[in-house]
């Protein structure tokens, strides 16, 4: 366009659309102007006036009409259009307050749940990592066929050796890069407190491999995988501001890693993490030999990185991966054969890491129910409000609007309530999210997880699509619905109870049984979560859980590289505890109850193993004497260990009873004989049996006990131990003393992780509390709803009916006649909604369980709870409605219309 | 001769311009000029022919002005702007070879 015609034109189009009254005037004046002349032409000509005008009105054809025309070719109509919509919708709006501020306010909170959900399902599944290509990032692990403890399930993603590492690397032709990281805590002192980091040790090409350079200065050089020149470490970026308040001078500066002095040689950027891998800091990876010879084939603990080559794809890199790892399996089969190996992308990896996939699922459901609940309720609201407008919408019809035209105004008032009802639903998101993200705690990888979870352009997206989703499900059925109205229908004096709006009241009870189905269901779905969980906490744990305080500590250092060190120092660390005033009893214990343990091979005498591949394995515990007392886990046969069960004494263990049952059917276990193979070593001695405990889960919700074994930890000493002290008084006030009392044996010693035993049992339920809670609070709400919609349909229904009940108490029936009429009415609708809701949500208990390993279902009193509580709901809904029925004077009804 | 309402939008378009190139004139009085200088062969419909001015107003080629009439009425003016000569210059060469063109067609002789 020629800039000179453009501008041209803006003022015209300006004016049209700001001074749109004068604009009109002057089209109205001008038609109705050429009318006068023409009929003044017919006059002169010899017509009379009357005949005149009406053959000049005819030669014009309809004034409104020709008006339409002239503003179409205006050609800024639609906008002119879509403002008057607008305008008209808000001023509708306006004098609705109260259809208004619910159907906002139940958008919101619909429109909010979804986007709570979707965040953390955006952080979980669809955020790729970030860095360069990350579909092309690979993690290699081992695979399993066969875990001898628990042989219904196939492991495929365990942590690889060195020595297969090394002959993986030499052997691929899928990766240009392949690197290894090993994943542990460190602990970090030097300045004031010392505290513990995850972290990992990396071969210098775990950052090419991830394509992610230090912010600022340098990755691990290629040399400096060798001892002696390991004494470096590269900080994440909330290390660097926490440790060195993001100095920016902190390269060359000195930090103690485990008790030795390293050398800060780079920052991470802020954004950087691997997938589902926690590391707060990054030294060098040095093999020790000990991992590279023959026995340390069988030590995996490390995990392996790759990147794909361009042109390969995942597929061919796993099968490649599983020939090679075949050819390991003939090469090495004392510790090789059965193992494959397997390659997945780290989103992929980290996905399955988080097993946050049922839950998840669960929860997208629920509030996709509810979204759906809200939206019948608007539905319902709407077809209640249309058909009072009825009479308007047919005078417009017949000044000239055609049927697309009112449509698109209803859609522009649905698209207005939606938009409104959004942004408010952002809002709750926000604040959703506020109040549930500190609620993920049970766990680091929980922790990390909350903190990746924003509402990023992707979650406002898909707000922006379900609220353009939702206008056309709640707007397009009433638009439809007057599009095959009859005009004279509406016009007429007197016009309701006709075809047409019984069947829309149809639609209204379909919609409210729906709501109803829909809100039952839910509701069951949430008290069983609810159920569970409770069920869970109420159990016996096995011990006792009450006034208990754990921490954990790592020792780190090098004088801690002796275990006899490493036992004295949780010695003295015990006796001094044992001294404080305010402790009953301490003890030490390489794992907590509730915590999942360690499992090691054992061989049962008599029962010998020949094949490597089934020993045996379950949890062993090393554990201090009078630890069984401290904990007050039942002794149901022996004694406990004593001071004088140490490395020098003849080995003892003890079993508990569900070992017993499994491995000693019908017998006494007591002075029989077991043997404790960390390392598949034969040369490990038998110990003897001394005593029977009680079971005691590993996770909270745990359906079958496991088999253990415990030792003393003085036979076995370890560097990670946890301390259980039971206090007098509350163990939460106990921390800093906990803590002293450690520090007075080596102040270099992170002490982390205090919390009571109460809460170890609570975060070991892996955040069901939590999904407990937001489905309850998500049934709740779409309960809410759904009584809202009830309520307002019943009003509207009854409030259709006043004539009607105004003869009625004419002809002589008393107001709670009346009152039970309509209850009646609505409860028939409450009474099919709940039935069919109770029906579908048979099929809960089944759904359930195939998402979730653990769910045993034991409250089936709950099943029949929920309708009950749909029902009251229901009645109290209707029966707001009723009354205000019973309260219709006849002579005022009789005269309404 | 087929009525105006049957020639396509551009040619009424093109009628328009030149009848307001000759002098600005109102609404009725542009239709009954077009009827005079055609010799009542060209007659623009009353329905047709708003819109088509409202259009041409819009693009820019017409501009109209409320003045009083000689009876102390007021009445639209329009008037024809310098692009909109400028388009009908252009349009009237078109239309010239158009019509030369399809005059050859039909005077073309039969076999």
């Amino acid at each position: 366009m020629r800039p000179e015609r453009w501008i041209y034109k803006l003022p015209l189009r300006i004016r049209s659309l700001f001074d749109r009254r004068k604009a009109d005037q002057e089209l109205d004046e001008e038609l109705r102007d050429h009318v006068e002349q023409k009929t003044r032409q017919y006059i002169a000509a010899g017509m009379n006036p009357q005949e005149a005008r009406r053959a000049a009105l005819l030669e014009m054809g309809g004034l409104e009409r020709r008006k339409e025309e002239c503003r179409d070719a205006r050609q800024v109509t639609w906008l002119q259009d879509l403002l008057q919509d607008i305008h008209y919708g808000l001023r509708i709006l306006r004098k609705s307050p109260g259809f208004t501020t619910i159907a906002i306010l139940t958008l919101a909170l619909g429109i909010g749940a979804n986007t709570i959900i979707f965040s953390v399902v955006n952080a979980v599944m669809y955020r790729k990592p970030p860095m360069p290509e990350p579909d092309r990032v690979m993690v290699v692990s081992s695979a399993s066929a066969v875990d001898s403890s628990n042989p219904d399930r196939v492991f495929s993603q365990l942590p690889a050796s060195g020595p297969d590492y090394l002959d993986w690397r030499a052997q691929t032709s899928s990766f240009s890069e392949m690197a290894v990281a090993d994943f542990d805590s460190f602990t970090i002192s030097g300045d004031a407190i010392p505290e513990r980091a995850s972290g990992a040790r990396v071969s210098p090409e775990f950052f090419n491999v991830l394509g992610v350079a230090p912010a600022f200065g340098r990755a691990i050089l290629p040399g400096e995988d060798q001892p002696g020149h390991d004494q470096e470490v590269i900080l994440s970026d909330e290390l660097w501001r926490s440790k060195f308040g993001g100095d920016a001078h902190v390269l060359g500066r000195l930090i103690k890693i485990n008790g030795n002095w390293c050398t800060v040689i780079g920052v991470m950027p802020p954004s950087f993490r691997a997938g589902s891998f926690i590391a707060k800091l990054w030294v060098p990876l040095v093999l020790p030999h000990a991992k590279l010879g023959a026995t340390g084939r069988d030590d995996r603990s490390f995990r392996v990185f790759a990147r794909l080559k361009p042109g390969i794809n995942v597929r061919q890199a796993s099968a490649e991966m599983a020939t090679i790892a075949q050819r390991l399996g003939q090469a090495h089969p004392e510790t090789n054969r059965g193992w494959g190996a397997g390659v997945m992308s780290l989103q992929q990896f980290s996905i399955a890491d988080m097993n946050a996939g049922p839950p998840l699922a669960f929860l997208m459901s629920a509030v996709a129910f509810l979204l759906l609940i809200a939206c019948a309720n608007i539905a319902n609201l709407l077809l209640a409000r249309n058909s009072a407008r009825q009479r308007e919408f047919t005078v417009r019809g017949v000044l000239g609007a055609g049927r697309l035209r009112l449509a698109r105004q209803l859609l522009t008032e649905c698209l207005m309530l939606s938009f409104t009802g959004g942004i408010l639903g952002i809002l709750v998101g926000y604040g959703g999210l506020h109040a549930v993200l500190p609620q993920f705690n049970w766990n680091e990888d929980a922790v990390v997880l909350a903190k990746q979870v924003t509402i990023d352009d992707h979650v406002l997206g898909v707000t922006l699509a379900i609220i353009v989703v939702c206008s056309i499900m709640f707007g397009l059925a009433p638009a439809l619905q007057f599009s095959r109205g009859d005009a004279s229908h509406g016009l007429k004096e007197g016009g309701r109870g006709t075809t047409i709006s019984r069947e829309r009241h149809r639609v209204q009870r379909l919609l409210v049984a729906g709501q109803l189905a829909l809100s039952l269901f839910l509701l069951v779905g949430a008290s069983m979560f609810a159920g569970q969980f409770i069920q869970e906490m109420r159990a016996n744990p096995g011990l006792n859980p009450r006034n208990m305080l754990t921490a954990s500590i790592s020792l780190r250092g090098p004088e801690y590289l002796q275990p006899q060190r490493q036992k004295s120092f949780y010695e003295n660390a015990l006796r001094r505890l044992a001294g404080s005033p305010g402790v009953q009893s301490a003890a030490v214990t390489s794992d907590m109850p509730f915590n999942f343990p360690d499992s090691l091979p054992f061989t049962v005498e008599n029962h010998l193993v020949t094949k490597p591949g089934e020993q045996p394995a379950c949890g062993h515990f090393a554990v201090s004497p009078g630890f069984f007392a401290t904990t007050q886990i039942p002794l149901l046969q022996g004694r406990e260990f004593t001071a004088a069960d140490t490395a020098d004494s003849p080995p003892v263990a003890i079993v508990n009873e569900a070992f017993a049952r499994r491995y000693f059917p019908g017998e006494n276990p007591i002075g029989r004989y077991i043997r404790i193979d960390p390392a598949h070593r034969s040369s490990e001695k038998w110990s003897e049996i001394i005593g029977v405990a009680g079971n005691v889960n590993e996770y909270l919700g745990q359906a079958q006990p496991r088999s253990a074994m415990f030792e003393s930890f003085l036979a076995r000493p370890r560097d990670s131990m946890y301390l259980m002290v039971r206090t007098r008084t509350d163990p939460a006030q106990f921390s800093d003393a906990l803590r002293r009392a450690v520090w007075a044996e080596d102040g270099n010693q992170a002490v982390t992780d205090l919390r009571t035993m109460e809460r170890v049992i609570a975060d070991s339920s892996g955040g069901d509390d939590l999904l407990a809670e937001l489905m309850g609070a998500f049934a709740a709400t779409a309960l809410l709803i759904a009584a809202i919609g009830i309520y307002g349909v019943l009003s509207y229904l009854v409030g259709q009916r006043t004539h009607e009940m105004g003869i009625r108490m004419a002809l002589g029936a008393t107001p709670g006649e009346l009152l039970l009429l309509v209850i009646r009415n609505g409860m028939t609708l409450v009474v099919t909604g709940a039935a069919i809701g109770f029906l579908v949500s048979l099929s809960l208990p089944k759904l359930i369980a195939a998402g979730f390993n653990d769910f045993r279902f034991h409250g089936a009193w709950v099943i029949g709870l929920a309708p009950f509580v749909v029902i009251v709901v229901g009645l109290v809904a209707c029966y707001i409605p009723a009354r205000r029925a019973m309260k219709v004077d006849p002579m005022v009804a009789l005269r309404y219309e | 001769m087929s009525k105006p309402a049957d020639l396509l939008q551009g040619t009424l378009d093109l009628l328009l311009l030149k009848i307001l190139a000759l002098q600005p004139l109102n609404g009725f009085a542009i239709s009954l000029r077009l009827k005079q200088v055609s010799g009542d062969v060209l007659q623009v419909s009353d329905g047709s022919l708003y819109p088509a001015l409202h259009k041409l107003e819009q693009e820019g080629w017409i501009s109209a002005e409320w003045k009083t009439t000689e009876n102390n009425r007021r009445a639209k003016y329009y008037s024809l702007t310098r692009p909109g000569r400028k388009h009908l210059e252009k349009e009237a060469d078109n239309w010239g070879r158009l019509a030369a063109a399809i005059s050859h067609v039909v005077k073309l002789k039969e076999t």
